[in-house]
């Protein structure tokens, strides 16, 4: 049969030049992927199988192309010669585009386990990733919870109205507050440059002894109480609470105290129970007194009556008056003491009374070895509502006990002042021996006394107590042995023309 | 270390195919043991062609296999495959009419038509193989086919890229 062979021959042509264009073409696609992902045995493979097919192709179009050629040009003999070659490459490629596709089910199941691999390794890495970064929040919320944590601990620190003191185990000073400065006196440089121990603080080294000895022990101690020496040599009374902590892992322990100054309280309850106790015995003078005070009225009255009569017991008469007349003064002061009398009161200058008293009292023989400054306040005026007398008593008692504490060569300050609170202060201050602590709380106590006997009543503080009780007042004893003793009276100062009186009597 | 393993088979695979290659360029007297007949060519061929069919259909079994055909690139190389198979399906048949039982002949008339003389002067036979000879129609679309599967793996992968860089 006779066929056109242009339809072949143009199909011939255009699809071998269309093959190869398509084969390189495909071959630079396969290059791209290769390209994007070198580890990709897939990929590998179909670079591989296109270039296979890019062989095929041009082996094939170029076998064809050839065979065509030479047949228009009629030269068939040289076709054949060259067709077995063609045919044998033609052969070769398909081999291996086989090849390659065989190996391909393999390669995939190996590039299937090592993307299995690489996707449990990007897992993994993404699960370190969030790990690590849940553990970088952690260490960020931890630090500012520890900061936090830090800020507040330093703020009660150092805002603790109480001591805190931290010590190594040989008890010198690490850290102290504020407040532990205020207390000590001393300065926190001064603290850590002359290695101070907690020691240094205690004013008897037999209280440290005892505190040490416990908290070795015990590892802890809870509200001892001590006295501390300050850097101005002022004994301030502490309360003492502290315990071993041993830290961290590796870290050396440590002791931590916390102080706090009782003085003001001790004293105060102090001052309470002295109150307490001198309003009791007042109660008992008062009865005491005022049972005794009639009798001896009848005995000084019959005794008087007997002595306007010619006797001969004139003289004994005369002693038995001047003893019930003693007996009398004595009941007066313990009825001033129990503050039971009445008493006129009248607006009178503290100033005033006190010169007064200084005046007379620098004469007598007694005060010529001391010298007595007096410090008024610089108002002209203080002036208080109260008996002329009985203050001047008051005030002529504490110089007197100051002149015997200085034992009659020494100094005493006498002082005036008046405070923002409206108080009126006189403030009685000697450098003699001072009071013992033992005999410190009976020094209000009626008949209470540390003169030889017949040299003093004991009534003179008791009832300069009295006195300024009924004055709605106080009096205040500060002393320190070897050192001096002050005495201070606080009086409510009078507001001037309050009243409606420049001054007028007033009885109570 | 898998890479790499298939790196030396390919590198294996590559030698191979270049010895066999160096044997065919350069042929020599070898006096061999046994002496082959000039039909060994077109048995080889044919083998080739059959060895290559296979290949095809063992790719369109692997793509289906692996899943791999839920993506277009993969699927239009599996349509390529397909049309591969129908050209090696065609040129065997060509080379079985041709060259193994001579059952068609062609001779050329002048440079625009040509004689097919087939056996028994089967008419049907002619035609087809005719239209056998316009192979082209067929291995064309293949590659074409797989130079299109190629380009749009090369895109997903570079979207790829591109979403994990967002």
């Amino acid at each position: 049969m006779i066929f056109s062979f242009i339809p072949i021959l143009i199909v011939d042509i255009a699809g071998s030049i269309a093959m190869v264009v398509l084969a390189v073409l495909s071959l630079y696609k396969a290059k791209l992927l290769r390209d994007i992902d070198h580890d990709n045995a897939v990929f590998l493979y179909l670079l591989w199988i296109s270039t296979g097919f890019t062989i095929f192709a041009v082996s094939r179009s170029f076998g064809h192309i050839l065979k065509l050629f030479l047949i228009v040009t009629s030269n068939i003999d040289t076709w054949h010669a060259i067709s077995p070659y063609s045919g044998s490459v033609n052969t070769v490629s398909f081999m291996l585009i086989g090849l390659i596709t065989l190996f391909f089910n393999q390669n995939w199941s190996i590039n299937e386990k090592i993307s299995a691999g690489r996707e449990k390794l990007e897992n993994a890495h993404t699960e370190l990733m969030n790990l690590n970064q849940t553990l970088e929040h952690k260490v960020i919320e931890r630090t500012e919870m520890l900061t936090s944590s830090e800020h507040k601990c330093r703020r009660i620190f150092e805002q603790s109205l109480d001591t805190i003191i931290v010590t190594d185990n040989k008890f010198k000073i690490m850290e102290i507050n504020p407040a532990g400065i205020t207390l000590t006196g001393y300065t926190r440089e001064e603290m850590l440059m002359e290695e101070m121990t907690a020691a240094n603080f205690f004013a008897f080294p037999s209280e440290w002894e005892r505190i040490n000895k416990k908290i070795g022990s015990e590892e802890y101690i809870l509200n001892e109480e001590a006295e501390f020496l300050r850097r101005d040599k002022e004994l301030i009374l502490v309360l003492i609470t502290g315990s071993l902590d041993y830290g961290a892992f590796g870290c050396e322990p440590t002791y931590h105290f916390i102080i706090k100054n009782v003085n003001e309280k001790r004293q105060m309850e102090r001052q309470i129970a002295q109150a307490d106790k001198l309003a009791a015995l007042g109660e008992l003078s008062a009865g005491v007194a005022h049972e005794i005070n009639n009798p001896l009225g009848i005995i000084l009255g019959y005794t008087q009556i007997l002595l306007k009569q010619k006797s001969d017991f004139h003289d004994d008469l005369k002693i038995i008056e001047k003893h019930v007349q003693n007996c009398k003064t004595v009941v007066s002061d313990l009825l001033s003491f129990s503050r039971k009398g009445s008493t006129k009161m009248t607006i009178i200058d503290i100033n005033k009374v006190t010169e007064s008293v200084v005046n007379f009292l620098s004469n007598h023989s007694d005060f010529r070895n001391i010298e007595m400054a007096l410090n008024f306040h610089n108002a002209n005026r203080i002036n208080i509502v109260g008996n002329e007398q009985e203050l001047a008593q008051v005030i002529i008692n504490l110089i007197i006990n100051a002149c015997h504490a200085v034992d009659k060569k020494g100094k005493i300050d006498i002082t005036t002042q008046k405070t923002e609170n409206n108080k009126a202060l006189i403030i009685v201050k000697d450098n003699g021996k001072g009071i013992s602590k033992k005999n410190l709380s009976k020094i209000f106590d009626p008949f209470f006394t540390t003169k030889p006997v017949g040299q003093g009543t004991g009534l003179g503080l008791s009832v300069g107590y009295g006195i300024i009780k009924r004055h709605h007042g106080d009096i205040h004893v500060k002393t320190r042995e070897g050192t001096g003793t002050i005495f201070t009276i606080s009086l409510p100062a009078h507001k001037e023309f309050t009243y409606g009186m420049q001054s007028g009597d007033m009885t109570k | 270390m898998e890479i790499r393993t298939i790196k030396s088979l390919l590198n294996f695979l590559c030698i191979f195919v270049l010895i066999v290659i160096f044997c065919i360029l350069m042929p020599r007297d070898v006096y061999a043991t046994q002496l082959h007949s000039s039909s060994e060519g077109i048995i080889t061929h044919q083998i080739g062609h059959v060895f290559f069919l296979f290949s095809m259909v063992l790719l369109i079994f692997t793509i289906t296999g692996k899943g791999l055909d839920r993506q277009k690139g993969w699927r239009l190389i599996q349509y390529s495959a397909f049309f591969f198979i129908l050209w090696n399906i065609d040129a065997i048949t060509a080379h079985f009419f041709d060259n193994q039982i001579y059952a068609v002949k062609i001779q050329d008339i002048s440079l625009t038509r040509i004689r097919i003389i087939t056996r028994n002067n089967s008419s049907i036979l002619a035609w087809l193989y005719y239209f056998l000879k316009l192979d082209h129609l067929l291995c064309v679309p293949a590659m074409f086919l797989l130079y299109k599967g190629l380009s749009k793996l090369v895109d997903e992968q570079s979207q790829k890229i591109s979403k994990k860089a967002d």
